[in-house]
């Protein structure tokens, strides 16, 4: 934690020394954050030479472009210390080796450029980071942050011919501030124009030598695309030659709504960010405003939300299990998969309540304690499926036709992944051993005994044999909580805890005043920001949160892993054939809410 | 006359008839269809006459193969209206009449052999599969093993031509 | 009372025939029919599920109401169609697989038609069936269609090849193209699924892949190309290249029974009448049918071209190999032939 009192110029972190001692300390503006994860600010015409550095020459590197996104700055109060800026563009560097090595700063860095002015630029830092791509996009969409010397700064989540960037402090978020919604015919058709894809466009050609290219317009409804997503592929038969992938037909605007909802009433919204993952979604956001707040859970309520998270951890595998079977064409196993979800979302029914988003944990606890009798379902359902996993591997993993089908199917090693921001499975399947849990452990998971599965290629199989084994550990998991469940309240003796605790209320008219105000207007967090990333269950999830000092958000950056693993789709798969595509889409394991959000 | 008769001429005509609409179809895939048409119209002569093994030769080797891979590349080649209006064009009498007459020309021997009179009626007797196998593994034995050996030929043509390089 | 003239013995026959070939085809349908149903039921079964259960007795009567739904539903072709070719394709497909159940003979009594080519009729009745798929494929006029059509035309032209010669073991054996003295020889010798065991391993995928069942369903894979050649197709069109497929299953698995399985015969029993006949080929074609459902319900779908491979590196050789050591046997045991 960042120590208010002295001036904090973040030289007790080695990185940022090291920086320092390259590029010189005049350069830079260290900001102090609660969650302190070294923060620096760089000027625009630097960045790319700091990137570099830090990418590439410092020791045990920060290969990974974690997250880039932007902050419209504005109409920010509490930016002290701050350098000017109108917009600021954020950047993520996550270095694995470091985060194994257990350093203090955490493995991460971020590093921050202020721009001024309404069209604000930026370099674009492709050139060093493939991945940047889809960010720099995704912050020009929204923010009108125009980097410069980006090969297609074209409109990602929204579509091409909307107006304005809705990230920005002065576009309304409600529907009702703007002038009432009207399709005619000719707007439809030229919605419609502007979607038809164009190769030229993306640098593709109709035609080479006496080939005459197929474009197949794949998705945004498609059988096996899971949810709205739209990948064009050029053909030459039925190989891929080249393809576009294409989101946005699930954006909801999350981040926009976090600065309106109250930071309580948030929680609902995050169940839904990647809809398969329930609860472990709450699981970062309640952590980092927690840290905002300096609320210190107890342990069991640590062990409660371990417990759940690993629950949905499981269903959201089972369901991957399903459909990776289905998607090369093996029609039972989806059945009896969803069979055993059902058994876990009755343990989840039985403790929070709901299926498949509860909404459960609350900023500094959980919504109840567990019922009666919770450790005897959770037991029947572990005691279900141990089994039923030894079978789904015999009659699924080891099938010889599926074997053939995915082996060596858009297979990619180590260092590709972490140039295209892959984590999760995906990333562990390349022989990365990098589990957040075990290499940041959060929430208590350092008390826990289980393995991290690894593999030595990341292809299709691999990472559906990976997930089955951590369906193994999780189990392995919820079973450590059964046993070792520890006493106490299930939620913290804090004054931001949501909702306020009703002992503090019953004093007195100026008790039961902030009582009230903390349950209608929500808590005020103090500002400064945070990010807290978790082993989510498709990858690293992370939030990253502005706060200025009131009941709502200024900004919450949602870092989600299938953003990251959609982008990379064309790099893994140019050469296959169709077949392949499909079987590589279902081993990404992506919701495409997680990816627009 | 009898039933093998109508078949024989109603058969021969559909044949006819469906032979003429492969030439004049300016749709390409339509012609195609109707050569296959046409192709199982002979298939059905030859039954009527008595020979069930060459008709369903006919059937499987051209209708059910080649045919197949006629329509395959034209439906690959995707070709669209400018071919339909080229199609169109050939179909002007000046294209055709020169070879109409050619045409015209192998016909009128063939017709007068016909109606010469001094050949057998076939349909007398039904030959089935294994009198064509004594057939041309007896006395046609060297045209079989010549028609093998060109086939042979094309086949190690067809791979070193599909052959990727 | 005296008949008319034109009554004669050889008319009273033609019209018991006819009635016959009626009954039988017009009964394969409806068994094909319900054969949807049995399917669906089992596929539950094994799946952990229900099946549909609620219209009549078990649910039979769910194909009464899936029929007569899609019966009302809009027919509805593309604009973009070529609309003749459009409409025939389904055509096509029943026409092809009902004509191939002709030459299947039920009991030694119990035929449609008894040709002495029976076994090449099917072959070029399978040959001509891929018309449906190309057909459909191309006059939809849609890309998912196309690709569709593509995959069905390589992989039939492929499996034809090797289907012939595999079953040409079971024809040297019996001395015949026709069905009946196929299953007359294995009644005089024994089953050939016991002499023709590697023409009938080969013979397998390639009953499977010309009913474009999985895991050879590559020219309809859903996940890959959303419904293949029938992907623009509604209501009854729809319906009759469904039921055809099933029509295509019930043809296929008859044709195992009486290449490979006896026909009719029942082992031990020297007269069947033609009850007993027609229960025992019900019996063996019903098993075979329900393998077919599992395996659907077993088996991922391969890549198309390890499909491709299987069918030109694998069973193309065994077939051949089936073939020429048949012929070896037969020409050893044949006295005088060696000279």
């Amino acid at each position: 934690m960042a120590d208010d009192a002295a001036p904090n110029t973040g030289l007790q972190h080695d990185i940022v020394r090291e920086v320092y001692r390259r590029f010189g300390e005049g350069e830079f503006r260290f900001q102090a954050t609660i969650d302190g994860m070294p923060t620096l600010w760089v000027e625009a015409g630097r960045i790319l030479d700091v990137l570099k550095f830090l990418k590439s020459e410092v020791q045990r590197p920060y290969r990974m472009l974690f997250d880039l996104t932007a902050i419209d700055e504005r109409v920010r109060k509490h930016r002290d210390g701050q350098p000017a800026s109108d917009f600021t563009v954020v950047y993520h560097l996550l270095s694995i080796d470091r985060c194994n090595a257990k350093e203090l700063a955490g493995g991460d860095i971020r590093l921050k450029v202020g721009l001024v002015g309404e069209k604000p630029e930026c370099p674009s830092c492709i050139s060093i980071f493939k991945n940047a791509n889809w960010y720099e996009r995704e912050a020009w969409d929204l923010f009108g942050v125009v980097f410069t010397g980006h090969p297609n700064l074209r409109r990602i989540l929204l579509p091409p011919r909307w107006e304005g960037h809705p990230g920005r402090k002065d576009y309304p978020a409600r529907a009702t501030e703007f002038d009432p919604f009207l399709l005619d015919q000719m707007r439809q058709d030229l919605d419609q124009e502007a979607l038809l894809f164009k190769p030229e466009e993306w640098g593709m050609q109709r035609s080479s030598g006496d080939v005459d290219f197929m474009f197949l317009n794949l998705g945004p409804n498609h059988p096996s695309a899971h949810g709205a997503f739209r990948i064009v592929l050029q053909l030459d038969g039925e190989e891929i030659v080249d393809c576009v992938p294409d989101i946005g037909y699930h954006h909801r605007g999350a981040e926009k709504m976090a600065e309106r909802q109250s930071w309580h009433t948030f929680i609902p919204y995050t169940d839904r960010i990647d809809y398969l993952g329930g609860v472990m979604n709450n699981l970062p956001y309640v952590m980092n405003v927690e840290k905002l707040a300096g609320i210190t859970v107890p342990d069991r309520v640590k062990t409660i939300r371990v417990m759940m998270s690993e629950f949905f951890r499981i269903t959201s595998h089972l369901l991957f299990y399903g459909t990776y079977c289905q998607d090369v064409g093996a029609m039972s196993p989806v059945f009896f998969m969803f069979v055993d979800r059902q058994k876990a979302y009755d343990v989840i029914e039985a403790v929070t309540g709901f299926r498949m988003h509860p909404a459960w944990f609350r900023i500094g606890g959980l919504a109840h304690d567990l019922p009666n009798g919770w450790e005897r379902k959770v037991k029947e359902f572990i005691d279900w499926l141990r089994p039923r996993m030894d079978e789904y591997e015999k009659a699924a993993l080891k099938n010889a036709v599926l074997v053939t089908r995915s082996k060596g199917v858009a297979a990619y090693d180590a260092a590709e992944a972490q140039e295209w921001g892959v984590t999760g499975p995906g990333l562990r399947a390349a022989g990365v051993n990098f589990d957040y849990r075990k290499a940041r452990p959060y929430s208590g998971y350092e008390n826990f005994d289980f393995e991290v599965p690894l593999a030595d290629v990341s292809d299709v199989y691999t990472r559906g044999c990976l997930r089955a084994e951590e369906i193994r550990q999780s189990l392995r998991i919820i079973e450590q909580c059964m046993n070792n469940m520890p006493a106490g309240p299930f939620k913290a003796d804090h004054p931001l805890t949501c909702p306020p605790p009703k002992e503090r209320a019953l004093h007195d008219i100026e008790t039961l005043i902030t009582h009230f105000l903390g349950v209608s207007w929500g808590p005020i967090m103090p500002p400064g920001e945070s990010t807290t990333i978790i082993e989510a269950t498709k990858g690293l999830n992370s939030y990253y949160s502005v706060a200025d000092g009131s009941t709502t958000s200024y900004r919450t950056r949602i870092r989600t892993p299938s953003f990251a693993h959609l982008q990379q789709i064309p790099a893994a798969i140019n050469g296959h054939m169709i077949p392949d595509l499909i079987a590589y889409i279902a081993s990404i394991d992506f919701v495409m809410a997680d990816v627009d959000r | 006359m009898s039933l093998q008769d109508i078949a024989f001429y109603f058969f021969g005509f559909i044949a006819v008839l469906s032979t003429i609409l492969v030439i004049v179809n300016p749709n390409p895939v339509h012609g195609l269809m109707y050569l296959v048409v046409s192709l199982l119209a002979v298939a059905s002569v030859f039954f009527s006459l008595g020979a069930p093994f060459a008709a369903m030769l006919e059937v499987i080797v051209y209708a059910g193969a080649i045919m197949v891979l006629f329509v395959f590349v034209v439906m690959m080649l995707n070709l669209g209206e400018s071919v339909i209006r080229q199609e169109q064009a050939w179909l002007r009498p000046s294209t055709w009449i020169g070879p109409g007459i050619l045409c015209a020309a192998l016909l009128f021997p063939i017709l007068r052999l016909m109606l010469d009179g001094h050949h057998t009626p076939a349909g007398l007797r039904e030959i089935g599969p294994k009198e064509v196998g004594i057939a041309l593994f007896g006395p046609y034995l060297l045209a079989v093993e010549l028609a093998s050996m060109m086939l042979t030929a094309g086949l190690v043509a067809a791979y070193h031509l599909g052959k990727h390089d | 009372m005296t008949l008319p003239s034109w009554i004669t013995q050889e008319t009273i026959d033609t019209a018991i025939k006819s009635v016959q070939a009626v009954v039988i085809l017009v009964g394969m349908v409806v068994v094909s029919a319900w054969m949807i149903w049995l399917e669906r039921r089992l596929l539950a079964l094994w799946q952990d599920r229900y099946g549909p259960n609620r219209v009549g007795p078990f649910g039979l009567g769910q194909v009464i109401a899936d029929m007569l739904k899609i019966f009302f539903k809009e027919d509805w072709t593309p604009p973009f169609a070529d609309k003749a070719m459009f409409w025939i394709a389904p055509a096509i497909a029943m026409a092809m697989m009902i004509l191939g159940f002709m030459i299947i003979p039920l009991g030694d009594t119990l035929w449609i038609a008894d040709l002495n080519i029976g076994l090449l009729f099917f072959l070029a009745i399978a040959g001509l069936a891929v018309y449906a798929v190309i057909l459909g494929g191309w006059a939809s006029n849609s890309k998912y269609s196309l690709l569709g059509g593509v995959r069905s035309t390589a992989q039939t032209i492929s499996y034809e090849v090797f289907m012939g010669i595999s079953l040409m073991g079971v024809v040297m054996q019996a001395g015949s193209f026709n069905l009946r003295e196929i299953v007359h020889a294995q009644q005089e010798q024994v089953w050939f699924v016991v002499t023709q065991l590697l023409g009938f391993i080969v013979w397998v995928p390639a009953a499977l892949a010309v009913t474009h069942r999985t895991p050879f369903d590559l020219p309809e894979a859903e996940q890959e190309l959303v419904q293949g050649y029938h992907t623009e197709y509604s209501s009854m069109k729809f319906g009759m290249f469904m039921v055809s497929e099933y029509v295509g299953i019930v043809m296929v698995s008859a044709l195992t029974t009486t290449l490979f399985f006896g026909g009719w015969d029942v082992p031990f029993v020297d007269n069947e009448g033609w009850f007993l006949s027609f229960l025992s080929f019900s019996a063996k074609t019903f098993i075979f049918m329900c393998s077919y459902i599992l395996v659907r319900a077993a088996l991922p779908r391969p890549r198309y071209d390890q499909i491709m491979a299987a069918g030109w590196k694998v069973c193309l050789p065994i077939s051949l190999i089936n073939m020429l050591g048949t012929a070896a046997v037969i020409l050893w045991q044949t006295p005088g032939a060696s000279s």
